[in-house]
Parts: C-alpha cells; structure tokens; sequence
C-alpha cells in the first residue's frame, strides 16, 4: 500500500497542493485530474523524489511500514512514466530492458533471454536489436511501460502516459497497462485529463489550485 | 513560417552579404598567407629552428593538459553535483566568471601564483620567509601554469555549455527515469548522460584545444619566455620584416591546425571505441559513490574572485612589499594616473564591432541559408593564428592594413558566430505562428521582424550584443595584427605592461578590461529589464 500523509506543497506564495491525504492499495489506479497547471506533475514528481528546489514540501510517503520521502529518488523504487517515451537513443530496445531489469537474472546470454521473452509477450518478438527512434508511437510505448516494470517497483505513477498516442492506440495501450497493473498488483496513481482513461470503478481525485474535491 | 517560403527572391542573397563581406576575403587571405609553407626548404628551417622543439613541447602540455584539465573538472562537477542545489548556485555564478576577459584573468592568477604574489605571502605567514621563494611558479619552461590557467577559465565555459545542455527538460528526466529504476546518480551520469551528452560536447572541447594551442596573451602573460610557446613564436616570425621567417611562422601555424586535426580525430577514435565496446547492461545497482565531500567548485569559483580581489588590491596599492599579505599603504594614485585611451578605444571598437553585427546577424537568422551555420562557427575551432595572419595579407595588397575599417572587419570574424550562437536558441524557439499572424494582418517581412520579432526577442537580442562586445574587447591577435600596432585597446596595453614590472599601472589596466564587459552586460540586464517593466510574458 502507499500512502500519502498530509501533503502540502507551495511555490513562494502560491499553494500548488494542500494537506492531502491518500491511501493506494495494492493492485488498485486511482487517478488523479486537474487542469493544467494545478500540481498534478509537481506531485508525482516530489513522490519519486524528484521536486524542484524551488517548491517547499511537507508531509510523509510511505511504502507499507517504510517511509520514502526522506529517500533518494534511487532508494524509493517508485516508477514512473512520462508521457514521452525516453527510450534511452543509445541503446537497442533490448538493451533498455535488461538496464531495467535486477540483477539475479544470470549472466549475459540468461539476461538476454529472458528480456527477449519480455519483448515476445507484448508483442514485439526479434525487436531486441532495434533502434528505438524506428520504432511506432505504440510500440515504444509498450517497450517504455515493459522497461518500468521490469525493474520491479513497489509503486508505478503514470504521468498522461496516453495522451501522445492517437484514439485507436491509446485504447489498446489503456487496456494492456491495466491488464499488466492486474498482475503485478502495485499501487498505481494515474494522472490523465481524460476522463475516458479512468479504469473502471477506480476512484478520481480532482485537484485544482490547493483543494482537493473527491469525486 | 509559412508565409515566408512564398517569396523569399532577394533576402535570402541580401542576408548571405554580410556574411560574405565577412568571412569571403579570408579564402585568398587564407591562401596568401599559408602559401609560403610550400617549399620544404622552409620546413627544414623550420626542423632546425633551435626554439622549435621546446616551443612545441610548451604548446602541446599547456594546451593538451589544459583541455584534459578543463573537461576534467567540468565533467567531474556535473556527475558530482547535478541535479542538486549546488549545480544550481554554480550555475548561476558562471556568467559572471565567464565575463571575465582571458587577458585580465591570467594577469589576475599570475599576482595570485608568482613567487611574490598572494599564494606564497600566505605561506610566507606560516613559515617565516622574509624574501620570495627562488621557485618557479608562473612562465615555467613547461606551460604548466598557462595549463592551469586554461583549465580553470575554460572549465567554466564548459560548466556553462553543459547547463544549457542539461537545462533541457529530456535529459533531466532521463535523470528521473534511471534512479527511479534504483540507479545512482553517479552510475545514471555513467551508463546514460555521458553516452548521450558526449556527442554533443565534442565540438566545445575542440574549440577549447584550439583555443588553448594557438592562445597568444595569456602565454605571453603565464607561458615560457625563451622559448616563448609555439603560438608566440608564430606570432614573432609573423611578424617579421623577414620573409624567410615569415614563411617559418606560415609554415608552423599549419603544424597548429595539423596538431589540432591530430587531437580531434584521436577524440573521433576513442569515442569510437568506446561505441564499439558497450557491454550488455548488467543491471547491478551500485550504491551512491561518496565523493561528494569533494568540494571542487569552491577553488574553481574563489580563483575568479581572488583574481578580481588582488587586481583591486594592486590598482590601490601605493606600496606593498613581500610577505605583507595587505599592502601597507592604499592610494587612489594608480587610478588618477590612469591611461584612459586605451578604454575609450576599447569601447568605441566594440561597439562598432557588436552593432555592425547585429543586424548582420538578425537578417542570416532570418532569411539566411540555415544549413551553412556550422561554417559561421569555424573561427571559433580553429586556431585564430593561421586567419589572422589571412585578414591581414588580405588587407595588405587593399593597403587598408592598420586602418579603422579594417580593424572592426577583423573584429567581426570572431564577433559574429558568439552573436550567432547567443541568438540561435531563442530565435529558434520563436513561436512562427505570431509571425504568421503579423503577417495574416498586412504586415511585410520586414515590417513583421522590425514590429514583433525582433521586439519580443529584445532581452536575447540585448544579452548577444553583450556578448559580442565582450568578445570584441577580448581580442588581443587581430587588434594588434591588423590594427598594426596603431590601435591599443586595454587588451594589447595589459599584455604590453605585463612584461614590464609596474603592477599598479597593469592591474589598473586590467581591471579597465574588467569593467567594460562587465557595464556592458549590467546595462543589457538593466534595459531589457527596463522595456518589459510592464510586460510580464517577454521577461
């Protein structure tokens, strides 16, 4: 479960966020809306410990019974998408999984397999030598989300992962990110302004200029 | 944008002139000047010159282990420190390190380094020297003080390239995307920012090599005396009534650019390498590096600011004698006694020179062929001696040499890729679309640059002629070369004083290269800040 505990967090004299409390059990998306410019990227960036120095944070961000705001962005474990890809453009498709990927996998050739079979289940077999600038919109898509979760976080923030792929796509897409959400059972937070990506009985948090609505 | 591929006719040929009014006359100066190297009996003169092999060696350490040096510590800085709060501080304390002129800082670090200067009063204090140490220190047979000096000056120019590098949201959240896949900070730099970012800094490195091995007033100021580095002896033979030195002096500046092929190519082969062997991620995690302790942008940034500092303290001193750490009496003489024609013709120089500029520069943007840019920025990688010398056998058969046309024409070579550079960025991100409505409501080309381009990009426009006048203060070759030692600007006069012993009158002069960048830049600030008071979205 991740948990957020009275979280405030304010740009010189303007509240981008105030005191809000969320708890996101495994497996479960909630999603959370606002406008543009309302702190929806500013707070996931301070949950995977990336804020800006120019904004002041207080609250907590906890991982069951560890607590993860005082850490590191590499010692939180909390991935993340963007709404672009960022393939890394110097490595292969193949080769940006198995960065992904934890150790324990064996050596090079075991890791190579095993990134391989990763590639075949979404659909991408003999992919693994590619360059990933020729590769489709959906398609790098789908290596960017398999590259997240290969890396086993506890916590996945997705930041209008669908927002850059057309109609058609992002239907498909929506739907394999779920399904793959399903099965790892980690605690997701969506941020969209589309109504339409909101899961299926998930709960939507709206915020909006320093409150917080629940819908 | 799309308005202008309609009818482009003319412009684009009016906004290619000046570039060719430029940069066209260096390809028969080019030839004249370098043409005397083909006879090998010039190169075998050149092969037993007795100053040749140790003015090579002086060149190569101090240039080479400058450059080493300077990417050295920029890129430590960078994988130590970014992202983080101290990245930010350094970051905004490089412009001012950058305005400092290269003349004025080596005079500043040879006060700080020399046996007499502050470094050895301040041992002094501790171990009880009443007289300075017989070391050498500054102007070792070596070039390992001018190597010091090029690498503390060039670091920061490259500090500062890879701020606007890693100023882009993309490769900050690269950043992002690795550590929260468990990898370090130092690891993330490693394995994903540097492979990506090298390619990108290639040519700032080699512009800082080139820099560093044809540099003239810092060497004459910190390098060897005799023999002075291959760059000053250059400039001697060059300089020589006598045409078989001459020809020496053509002669060894293509051994220059031949060093400076040798040095990029080696770059261009390691990288490849480097390319070739890339192992399969491994995916093992290694907990942060904890090198952070390493302070080094504390030395980097106080050596600006003790530069400065003792520069100050010298134009006050009325006497100050070794190991006295402050000197013993302070006056206002040295500046009462000032020569001030150096200054004027400094600013009267570089204001021809940035003005002449700008407009120059706004029409290329424009309408300009944009693919040719890479050839606008060759002065700046390669080394200046060899163009220097092509301005001038140019403008010796138009007998214009040492005239005051002339000397700002020469001035611009180097003048106009800075300005390029400085304004490509913001022109580039100009948002077309207002253009196109400018144009959408009867507005000409013309009339829709000169009423809402170029003022909406006022604060660039401000901030590149700056630079442009900063970089025209900072010339030493071309001012004295084609100005034919008739004009003497704070530049040619700091480097001419500093072979004489009086510090008072050099730190004054100094101090004067100082300044002039330094108002020229506070005024920029200060008007674009003026004209957009009641404009919010154009600061």
């Amino acid at each position: 479960m991740l948990i957020i505990k009275n979280l405030t967090i304010s740009h010189s004299d303007k509240m981008l966020v105030t005191g809000l409390s969320l708890a996101i059990d495994d497996g479960e998306v909630v999603t959370l809306t606002g406008g543009s410019g309302s702190g929806k990227s500013t707070l996931l960036n301070w949950m995977i410990g990336n804020l800006d120095p120019v904004f002041l944070a207080t609250g907590e961000l906890w991982h069951n019974d560890i607590r993860c705001d005082t850490l590191p962005i590499e010692a939180r474990r909390i991935g993340i998408l963007f709404q672009d890809d960022l393939l890394f453009p110097h490595l292969s498709v193949g080769q940006n999984l198995a960065f992904a990927l934890p150790l324990g996998w064996g050596n090079a050739q075991a890791r190579r397999q095993r990134v391989a079979q990763t590639l075949a289940d979404v659909g991408l077999e003999g992919f693994h030598d590619r360059d990933p600038a020729t590769l489709s919109g959906g398609q790098r898509a789908r290596v960017s989300l398999m590259r997240t979760l290969l890396a086993e976080p506890k916590a996945l923030l997705l930041d209008e992962p669908f927002s850059k792929l057309d109609a058609m796509l992002r239907l498909q897409f929506r739907t394999f990110v779920f399904a793959q959400i399903e099965r790892l059972r980690i605690p997701t937070l969506l941020v969209t302004h589309d109504p339409a990506d909101v899961p299926a009985g998930g709960r939507v948090i709206k915020i909006s200029q320093g409150k917080e609505a629940y819908a | 944008m799309l308005l202008h591929g309609v009818k482009l006719g003319w412009r684009p040929w009016l906004a290619g002139l000046p570039v060719l009014l430029i940069f066209g006359p260096l390809l028969p100066g080019l030839y004249w000047a370098l043409i005397p190297a083909v006879d090998a009996a010039v190169w075998q003169a050149l092969w037993r010159d007795g100053q040749w092999p140790q003015a090579l060696r002086a060149t190569l350490i101090s240039a080479v282990l400058g450059t080493v040096l300077a990417c050295g510590l920029a890129t430590l800085l960078a994988t130590l420190h970014y992202p983080g709060r101290l990245w930010w501080t350094l970051q905004r304390r490089l412009p001012l390190l950058l305005s400092l002129p290269h003349a004025a800082f080596a005079v500043g670090l040879f006060f700080l380094l020399a046996p007499s200067g502050w470094l050895a009063r301040a041992l002094a204090q501790g171990l009880g020297w009443t007289s300075p140490p017989e070391w050498i220190t500054v102007q070792d047979p070596y070039g390992l003080s001018l190597a010091l000096a090029l690498a503390v000056k060039e670091s920061w120019f490259l500090l500062w390239v890879l701020a606007s590098v890693l100023g882009e949201q993309a490769v900050s959240r690269q950043m992002a995307v690795a550590r929260s896949m468990g990898y370090s900070r130092f690891q993330t730099w490693q394995l994903i920012l540097w492979p990506l970012l090298l390619p990108r800094l290639v040519w700032p490195m080699v512009a800082v090599f080139a820099y560093g091995l044809s540099v003239v007033d810092m060497a004459i100021i910190l390098g060897p005396g005799t023999p002075p580095t291959l760059a000053v002896l250059i400039w001697h033979w060059l300089t020589d009534p006598d045409p078989a030195l001459q020809a020496r002096g053509s002669a060894a500046s293509l051994v220059l650019l031949l060093v400076l092929g040798g040095g990029a190519l080696m770059l261009r082969g390691l990288w490849w390498l480097r390319q070739r062997y890339r192992p399969y991620p491994t995916g093992q995690r290694k907990p942060a590096a904890a090198w952070r302790w390493l302070k080094l942008h504390i030395p980097l940034v106080l050596t600006g600011y003790a530069v400065v500092a003792v520069l100050l303290l010298w134009s006050l001193a009325q006497s100050w004698f070794f190991p006295a750490l402050w000197p013993q009496a302070l006056s206002l003489q040295s500046w009462q006694q000032a020569n001030w024609a150096p200054f004027w013709t400094t600013l009267w120089l570089g204001m021809a020179a940035s003005l002449l500029c700008l407009p120059a520069v706004l029409i290329w943007l424009e309408w300009g062929p944009q693919r040719l840019n890479t050839l606008l920025y060759l002065p700046l990688i390669v080394p200046a001696l060899p163009l220097v010398a092509g301005q001038y056998a140019v403008l010796l058969p138009l007998r214009l040499d040492g005239s005051a046309v002339a000397l700002v024409w020469s001035h611009l070579l180097w003048v106009l890729p800075y300005m390029v550079m400085m304004l490509i960025g913001p022109y580039r991100a100009f948002d077309g679309r207002l253009m196109t409505c400018a144009q959408a409501l009867g507005c000409s080309p013309w009339g829709a640059c000169l009423r809402v381009k170029w003022p909406i990009l006022l604060r660039p426009i401000l901030a590149a002629l700056a630079v442009g006048f900063a970089v025209s203060v900072a010339q030493y070759l071309p001012t004295l070369f084609v100005g034919g030692g008739r004009f003497v600007t704070v530049t040619t006069e700091a480097v001419a004083l500093s072979a004489g012993g009086n510090r008072r009158v050099l730190a004054v002069q100094a101090l004067l290269q100082i300044a002039l960048p330094l108002a020229v830049f506070g005024l920029a600030a200060l008007l674009s800040y003026w004209f957009g008071r009641h404009r919010k979205g154009l600061r």
